[in-house]
């Protein structure tokens, strides 16, 4: 009997349980292959719906489902947090004590908000990448009627790594427009889009990939949005209210919404296998290609967790687990895996309230930037609302 | 008095000419101007709030197909592995707690739909 262990309840985990399941159910039929997931949470949350949460168009719960309903009955459920890899006797122990033994390991754990990581930035700051960190932000825009805000960027210290979905900061800093407008106070709130000086491989641009920083300028001008570039924030005076970049300079706000410093899992972080991240992030040296860890021959990862240039979302896990997928059947199948990922990354980015750009790029090509519509917006609407349940399923 | 206009075409554009002359010759031209314009209103006419309740429905039964077929092929490779059971080891599956809980479900469900009778 060959076991599987997947370790995350995420998208990416229970995507790729689920595609595991259906591509070797005739392995699972002879009773030869086992399928585990063990995740922290019994529920199972899609993160990029509390962007909508900051802005009033979802209330949340939406959003939110038992990990349970989402998984193929063939799968092991069990709700246990991991503690510890143990790459040398094939087993992860969790937090229950129990060890859990596999022949291929999965590590879908994702990443984590550390806003500690920059002086006063919890105290003083918000963000939308948490469903709590969202109702926060929403209940601070319903009740501004003027003033500042400004949004800043952090990305991890670990070179070419970007921080969780590289386009939601844009794609926020339009919906704010939006929705300062429909509330009727735009006039008199302003708005500071501000990026670090190094974003990837991007240096003083607005986003962290050429060709959209260049469109970007004009496209804030004709929203009346102020832009800044080299704000690399590394500390916030949160009863001053005034944020400070490492480049000397300070600006004050009245809403300071964020992208704060994200980072691994604990369970990565202190598993000795992220030995390329710098500042203890905790970042898996992945395979660009196979996506297996870098010197494991048995363990693959996908998602936020890994040390891959490209975005950390779920346009990205969609593709990357169809490759985890078909190199872990590959191999039981055949001893060695077949498939290989090109950087490919699919999504409808949410450029406004009401308008969706369909996006999609890869190792090679960066994001075309094309004009966003009403139609990709109900694309992405679909999505967030339904589709995106499907896929996490397996079946889309 | 009518002036000659010489224009530089593309490949590109001389090939849309061809064919829509195709279609302008053959009087397909207006159906499919007319389908464009209804795709284009349908467009215009839709709300968020019904693209909402439209994926809402389609969400309730992909989740149906997906319980439907996970509980078919559970049950269908149970049966095969085991043997046809006895009414006693009939009564001993309510022992399991899933069964129990499949068994439940569907007594409910069949109250669900007397509700709706």
């Amino acid at each position: 009997m060959k076991k599987i262990l997947i370790v995350g309840g995420g998208t990416a985990g229970t995507m790729t349980a689920n595609n595991l399941a259906k591509k070797l159910m005739p392995e699972i039929d002879r009773d030869e292959l086992q399928i585990t997931l063990i995740s922290n949470s019994s529920k199972h949350v899609y993160k990029p719906g509390a962007m909508y949460v900051a802005f009033h168009k979802s209330a949340g719960n939406e959003f939110v489902r038992e990990q349970k309903s989402l998984l193929m009955p063939e799968i092991n459920f069990f709700v246990d947090e991991a503690i510890e890899f143990n790459t040398k006797e094939n087993y992860v122990r969790a937090q229950s004590g129990k060890k859990y033994d596999y022949d291929y390991l999965v590590i879908a754990t994702g990443c984590e908000i550390a806003a500690n990581r920059i002086p006063g930035l919890e105290e003083g700051g918000d963000w939308f990448y948490s469903y709590e960190g969202a109702k926060k932000l929403a209940e601070k825009f319903e009740k501004i009627k003027k003033g500042r805000i400004l949004i800043t960027v952090s990305f991890p210290k670990t070179p070419n790594i970007p921080h969780q979905c590289g386009i939601a900061p844009l794609e926020t800093t339009i919906m704010l427009n939006d929705y300062l407008i429909e509330k009727g106070v735009r006039d008199d709130v302003e708005i500071i889009y501000t990026y670090p000086k190094v974003a990837q491989t991007i240096t003083d641009g607005l986003f962290l990939q050429g060709p959209t920083s260049k469109v970007l300028p004009s496209i804030f001008d004709g929203m009346n949005i102020k832009h800044k570039t080299s704000f690399t924030l590394n500390k916030v005076d949160a009863e001053k209210k005034i944020a400070y970049s490492e480049e000397g300079e300070e600006m004050s706000f009245d809403i300071l919404m964020s992208t704060p410093p994200f980072i691994a899992a604990k369970v990565v972080r202190n598993s000795g296998l992220a030995t390329k991240a710098l500042d203890g992030e905790g970042w898996l040296p992945t395979n660009k290609k196979t996506l297996k860890v870098e010197g494991l021959d048995n363990v693959y990862t996908l998602g936020d967790a890994v040390d891959l240039s490209v975005s950390k979302a779920g346009g990205t896990i969609h593709n990357q687990t169809d490759v985890v997928t078909d190199n872990i059947a590959a191999e039981l199948r055949y001893g060695y895996p077949t498939e290989s990922y090109d950087g490919k990354v699919i999504a409808v980015a949410q450029m406004g309230l009401s308008c969706g750009m369909p996006l999609w790029y890869d190792y090679e090509e960066d994001v075309k930037p094309t004009p966003c519509s009403k139609l990709g917006s109900f694309v992405r609407l679909g999505f967030n609302k339904g589709l995106y349940w499907a896929a996490a399923r397996g079946m889309l | 008095m009518s002036e000659e206009i010489k224009i530089k075409k593309s490949a590109e554009m001389q090939k849309i000419e061809d064919k829509m002359t195709m279609l302008v010759q053959t009087g397909r031209i207006d159906n499919l101007i007319d389908l464009l314009a209804v795709l284009s209103d349908q467009i215009e006419m839709t709300t968020t709030p019904m693209v909402e309740k439209m994926v809402n429905s389609i969400d309730n039964m992909t989740t149906a197909g997906f319980v439907t077929e996970n509980a078919v092929r559970y049950a269908k490779r149970e049966t095969e592995k085991n043997e046809i059971p006895s009414v006693f080891a009939l009564l001993k599956l309510m022992k399991d707690e899933d069964t129990r809980k499949g068994l439940a479900f569907m007594l409910n469900l069949t109250k669900g739909i007397g509700k709706q009778l």
